[in-house]
């Protein structure tokens, strides 16, 4: 839970604290009638003017703060109380408790609020012992509702389930988690619960049906106050000032409750990046290259610093060709994906680098010329097929959204379009399964849907961000040859984000390894799987369990947050051929080779250890 | 099918409701009838207190009541009222569409007030219309609707003369005065739901533009405008569909305090009066009428959920 | 030898039922599995997602009760045990989670968490618990001056490593690691695999390791056992399963893992289609469907799981079929 904003809380406070200590404040007698004086405007005895029959109305504002204070507390109070704990009964008794305590809520919640305090009133006759508990009723079951769901919520949590088969018993579960989980929930509900009071019970009053006459209320106040406004507006602005002040102070309360229990993330900016010219002598055309990226840095701005988690990285993809780019979690390699076709996500921006496409740079392109390309000359394949489609669109419609918005075509031929690519994607029965709804399909066919959209415009470069890893092995085998399939067929070239070397093994031709924001080495699939020139890459390689069934060999330590980045080599504290040099500077990347760079100051010596375990094998 | 299911449990749940009103006037302490007529502070004649006793059939048996009053929900006789010896029902009924009427103008005020204002807001967010936006519905929903209705009466009507100040004039005899009595009553109320539309419109659009579909769509290189209506609004708006049936119910009961401000003769005025005379017929009558209602109301927008979202339909 | 935990024509469904009969239909999550685990054994169940996996796991801890079948410890049938006996139970099996972002308490201490296993068991005097902790700790390779901090402070490895220190601090017998690794980056996998294959070497626990990754489960695993919607496809020494597998589709899902060697690929076998849903399962071999040796009477009959080499069994009706065996086993002596 974060910090609370203190303006809500000072307000609230205040203005309980008034009423608080009203009976020490020396005020005139709230219900002392003196008519001959009824309605005087403000004065030195009566600082807000007297009501109707002559009652001081400053006097009367205080008094009634405190008694639609003290309602609204008490009644809350009770509700929360009493609605917590059937809701927390019910959600972790289950069964019987469950439905008795859920269907009461539901009864409850069937009669409008003033209604249920209506009838409740009729039948009771008004006045505060009357009030409170109808009131506290009536917001019980947003706590049941709450905590119950909070409960549920909890249950199923898995370090719930742990204690659970640790043996642990439920009321210590109980009380020790779920609890502390519900408590922000609950709080919420609860300054929620105390405002909404205030307002029921001024309108009670103003009904003449809540708190009794000659007691102060603000609502009575308000009703009283009707019908000698055309005359003397102000015994009725006071009080709806004072009310509206209160519950204004109140949800102000609630909201920063609200946003302290469940923060959300920083507001990103959402202008356009303007990045720094392009530095001289970056010529335009790379050289028969579908796609060449120079120098890219992403940065995201977090709340003191700029973090970059990609600095300098260069890669290029020719047409027909497939470039992996491979890495684990803190590496960059999606962001650099991203970056290429602008959708990186609002926190972060391009800071610096180029993404040269046809002659222009992609990073420097404004909005609507990406778009123009986005679909259409370079298309993107998502990780997580379920949430990258949009779960109320069909399929269909889905893939020929994304063929008119770049062709003019006619509804129609878009249609069997659509069709004839979930055919070729292999999906079958198509014609019927582009009618489906994303949540029909299995995730593998989803994949599939995802891969057909991209195609649609036949584009010459197709990004796929880890397109497999949330796919069965079985599904992942499927779709890596119709990729393959495709990419041969259609000539596209392919940049294909992973953390499994051997997928890479299987399709690339040429691999970029990342490391905590930077390319480490890149080069043919081929060369560097046999003969790594950097000890990440060997180490990684040798993390895959080998074939003899031996145990893999781990890395030791962690990937460093690029908040947290050594000086000198990255990867120098976990590197097994760490020496002095390589904590003290941090190397640049080398040319080692046609084709092949690598960012270690000792590749020397590795490629000399590679030779020689290739002659003693 | 699910539709039938949630039929069902509707119906169940206004058999509950009828039940429970029915109760709560037969567990009042003492004599219904004597209390009923000694509202006055005097005490009645025994030959009339046993005539209102017969009337309102308490000789007999507690479930013979029962079957009777709910058999006569059933066929539409709500019972006769105390006051003037009228049919409940016809009464009911009667001010039933102007109250349902005032809520109408009312949602449709605070979606064309709510639910633009809440797009916008989200689409800029953090800046300077956003926090606009958001501090004027903040005090619009603080402000108590009588309080709001109160003002507008003393600014509007009393002060500005532009508009009446209440009551009503049915529509055929002068179409004009009729809307016009309409208006304040209809902003009153759409001035405590239109920030809560407003609000939860900008939290779910916010909340949807950043998920990963609409990335997907601006990866196929839609232009903003195509985005936010085909992939954004339409998930982000079922939430909100929710929230509204949820406050209309509420409405039906909270348009009680308004039709008091504004004189206006709709169905919670009929509640309010009757409260006061202690006419409990008539007050069993509206409370049951308004509680059929709401669960209407839910059912209508759990069925509409159904057509908006089609992974509901399979559940 | 008698097994230290086994499992009895294990079946397991969810759903079914419901009001006025508009219920779900129930879906099946295991089949009549039959598994056993000797003392110190480690056996490794793979399967797809649907396969039913996950599920064996918690049954057979008790975590969830069987639908029909038993699951035996000591030779004693887990749900006759009642009372005190079944929170004894909870001390000889643990289970170790997949997420090791969701299987540890974000509000309190891993000292705390860590701890739950031995008051709840007595297993310590107050006094004790800290060094008791710190030796746990120890153990996983963790710096035990980190008792303190909370969970948000370590990485995914770390919080594997305590999540198998809570486990271990009630001594258990048998540990049942559901997916352990699969959340974690590739080069923190072996971190934890050398780790569990060394605890298991020391403290002799028999381990029932869930994966989908067939390569990580035949690193560590003695025996390894195939499910495929619910039911044991082929069951056997995990070399020679690996080696030599003979269910059509082991054969398939050892083909469809990439390998980095593209000498030592296998030919792949793409399998047809999707994985029928576990509410509908097909009659007779549930994987007839998606096999490319389907025959006629594979929709008759659910074929049983027979020993066609010792200790390896399968449950396919023509693998005795010279025909399924197909390309020679490329994967050679080594």
């Amino acid at each position: 839970m974060r910090r609370i904003s203190t303006l809500p809380v000072v307000a609230v406070g205040l203005i309980a604290f008034v009423a608080l200590v009203v009976p020490w404040l020396g005020l005139p007698d709230p219900v002392q009638i003196d008519v001959p004086h009824r309605l005087s405007g403000p004065s030195w005895d009566h600082w807000l003017g007297r009501d109707e029959v002559g009652r001081d109305i400053l006097s009367r504002l205080l008094w009634g703060a405190r008694s639609s204070l003290t309602v609204a507390l008490f009644s809350a109070v009770i509700a929360c109380l009493v609605g917590t704990t059937l809701g927390v009964l019910g959600g972790f008794l289950g069964g019987l408790v469950d439905l008795a305590t859920i269907r009461l809520a539901d009864i409850v919640l069937c009669f409008p609020p003033l209604l249920l305090a209506l009838l409740v009133v009729t039948l009771l006759g008004p006045g505060a012992s009357t009030l409170i508990p109808v009131i506290a009723l009536v917001y019980m079951p947003g706590f049941v509702r709450v905590a119950y769901a909070g409960v549920l919520g909890v249950r199923h949590l898995e370090y719930v389930e742990a204690q659970r088969a640790l043996g642990v018993g439920s009321a210590r579960i109980m009380l020790r988690t779920v609890l502390p989980n519900i408590s922000g929930p609950v709080m919420v509900q609860f300054s929620l619960a105390m405002a909404s009071a205030v307002v029921l019970e001024s309108g009670l009053s103003f009904l003449g049906l809540g708190v009794v006459p000659p007691a102060p209320s603000w609502g009575l106040m308000i009703g009283a106050a009707r019908s000698t406004m055309a005359q003397t507006p102000l015994p009725l602005l006071w009080p709806c000032i004072a009310l509206t002040i209160t519950v204004l102070s109140m949800n102000a309360l609630c909201d920063a409750v609200r946003s302290a229990v469940d923060p959300h993330g920083a507001v990103p900016r959402r202008l356009r990046w303007l990045l720094p010219p392009l530095p001289s002598g970056l010529s335009l055309a790379a050289k028969g290259a579908s796609l060449a990226v120079r120098d890219l840095e992403v940065a995201i701005d977090a709340k003191d610093a700029e973090v970059r988690p990609v600095r300098g990285v260069s890669w290029e993809v020719a047409p027909g060709e497939t470039l992996a780019i491979v890495g684990e979690s803190g590496s960059g390699k999606s962001l650099s994906g991203l970056a290429v076709l602008g959708l990186l996500p609002l926190v972060a921006r391009p800071a610096a680098g180029a993404a040269l496409f046809e002659g222009r740079d992609l990073l420097r392109l404004d909005e609507p010329a990406l778009r123009h390309l986005r679909g259409a000359d370079i298309a993107m394949v998502f990780q997580d097929p379920m949430s990258s489609l949009n779960p109320v669109h069909r399929i269909g419609t889905q893939i020929t959204e994304a063929i008119l918005v770049h062709r003019s075509v006619s509804r129609r031929r878009a249609w069997q379009e659509a069709v004839e690519l979930l055919a070729k994607v292999g999906i079958p029965d198509a014609a019927r399964r582009a009618r489906s709804f994303p949540h029909e399909l299995s995730g593998g066919m989803r994949q599939r849907a995802m891969i057909a959209m991209a195609i649609a415009n036949r584009p010459k470069l197709l990004i796929a961000d880890e397109p497999t890893t949330a796919l069965d092995v079985t599904i992942q085998a499927q779709v890596l040859e119709l990729l393959a399939g495709l990419k041969a067929e259609e000539g596209m070239g392919v940049v294909f984000i992973t953390h499994a070397l051997p997928v890479v093994a299987e399709i690339a031709d040429r691999v970029m390894v990342m490391y905590a924001g930077e390319v480490v080495e890149q080069g043919p699939v081929a060369e560097i799987f046999a003969r790594p020139l950097h000890p990440y890459t060997a180490a990684l390689l040798r993390s895959a369990p080998p074939e003899d069934g031996s145990l893999p060999q781990a890395i030791p330590g962690t990937v460093p947050l690029p908040q947290h980045l050594p000086p000198g080599c990255a990867f120098a504290p976990r590197c097994a051929h760490r020496q002095a040099a390589c904590e003290a500077t941090h190397p640049a990347l080398e040319d080692v080779g046609p084709d092949r760079v690598t960012r270690c100051l000792r590749w020397r010596d590795m490629s000399a250890t590679a030779q020689t375990q290739q002659v003693t094998a | 099918m699910w539709v039938v299911r949630r039929i069902g449990v509707a119906f169940v749940l206004v058999w509950i409701v009828a039940s429970i009103v029915f109760l709560a006037i037969r567990m009042v302490p003492g004599d219904p009838a004597e209390i009923m007529l000694s509202q006055g502070g005097v005490s009645p004649d025994a030959a009339i207190i046993a005539e209102l006793r017969d009337q309102l059939g308490l000789e007999k048996s507690i479930w013979v009541q029962y079957r009777d009053s709910m058999r006569g929900m059933l066929k539409g006789d709500l019972g006769v009222s105390l006051t003037d010896q009228a049919s409940v029902a016809r009464q009911v009924f009667t001010r039933l569409p102007r109250t349902l009427e005032l809520i109408g103008f009312a949602a449709l005020f605070s979606v064309l007030f709510g639910v633009p204002l809440g797009v916008l807001a989200a689409l800029r967010r953090g800046g300077w219309l956003d926090r606009v936006v958001m501090a004027l519905s903040g005090l619009s929903l603080a402000v108590p609707v009588f309080v709001v209705g109160t003002l507008l009466v003393l600014v509007v009507a009393q002060w500005l003369e532009w508009l009446p100040a209440g009551g009503y004039t049915p529509l055929a005899r002068d179409p004009a005065r009729h809307f016009a009595q309409m208006v304040m009553p209809a902003l009153t109320i759409a001035s405590s739901l239109a920030p809560v539309l407003l609000s939860m419109t900008r939290a779910s659009v916010i909340d949807v533009i950043t998920r990963d579909h609409v990335r997907t769509a601006r990866a196929k290189g839609a232009s903003p405008p195509r985005v936010v209506l085909r992939h954004v609004l339409r998930n982000a708006l079922m939430p909100v569909v929710t929230v509204l049936a949820l406050h209309l119910g509420t409405l039906l009961g909270g348009t009680v305090l308004v039709e008091y401000v504004f004189n206006y003769p709709g169905l919670s005025g009929l509640l309010v009066d009757s409260v006061n005379a202690r006419d409990y017929p008539m007050v069993q009558g509206v409370v049951l009428v308004i509680s059929v209602l709401f669960v209407a109301l839910n059912l209508a927008m759990d069925l509409i959920y159904g057509v908006l979202d089609p992974r509901v339909r399979r559940a | 030898m008698t097994p230290l935990i086994e499992a009895v024509k294990l079946s397991k469904q969810f759903g079914g039922g419901g009001v006025f009969g508009f219920g779900a239909r129930p879906v099946r999550a295991l089949n009549e599995v039959t598994l056993s685990i000797a003392r110190g054994e480690a056996v490794g169940l793979v399967g797809e997602s649907g396969s039913g996996k996950s599920t064996m796991g918690r049954v057979m801890l008790g975590l969830t009760p069987a639908s029909s079948g038993s699951v035996r410890l000591d030779g004693v049938d887990i749900a006759s045990l009642r009372g005190k006996e079944t929170r004894r139970l909870r001390q000889r099996m643990q289970l170790v989670f997949q997420d090791p972002y969701s299987s540890l308490d974000p509000r309190r201490r891993i000292s705390a968490q860590i701890a739950d296993g031995l008051l709840a068991h007595g297993l310590a005097r107050p006094a004790d618990i800290a060094d008791r902790v710190a030796a746990l700790l120890a153990q996983v390779g963790l710096p035990p001056a980190h008792a303190q901090r909370y969970p948000h402070e370590f990485s995914g490895g770390q919080r594997q490593r305590i999540g198998i220190a809570r486990a271990l601090a009630v001594d258990p017998e048998f540990l049942v690691a559901d997916e352990p690794v699969s959340a974690l980056d590739v080069s923190v996998q072996a971190q934890v695999l050398t780790l569990l294959a060394d605890l298991r070497a020391r403290l002799g626990l028999a381990m029932l390791f869930i994966s989908h990754d067939l390569p990580v489960v035949r690193s560590l695993c003695d025996r390894v056992v195939v499910l495929y919607l619910g039911r044991v496809m082929e069951e056997g020494p995990a070399a020679e399963v690996f080696r030599h597998p003979r269910h059509p589709y082991t054969r398939a899902l050892l083909s469809a893992a990439p390998n980095i060697d593209p000498g030592r690929r296998r030919r792949r076998i793409l399998l047809r289609g999707d994985p029928p849903s576990p509410a509908n399962p097909p009659s007779g071999c549930v994987f007839r469907t998606r096999c490319a040796w389907a025959v006629e009477a594979c929709a008759t009959a659910v074929p049983a799981l027979a020993e066609a080499v010792r200790g390896h069994r399968v449950a396919c009706l023509r693998v005795e079929d010279a025909a399924l065996l197909g390309d020679p086993d490329i994967n050679g002596p080594v």
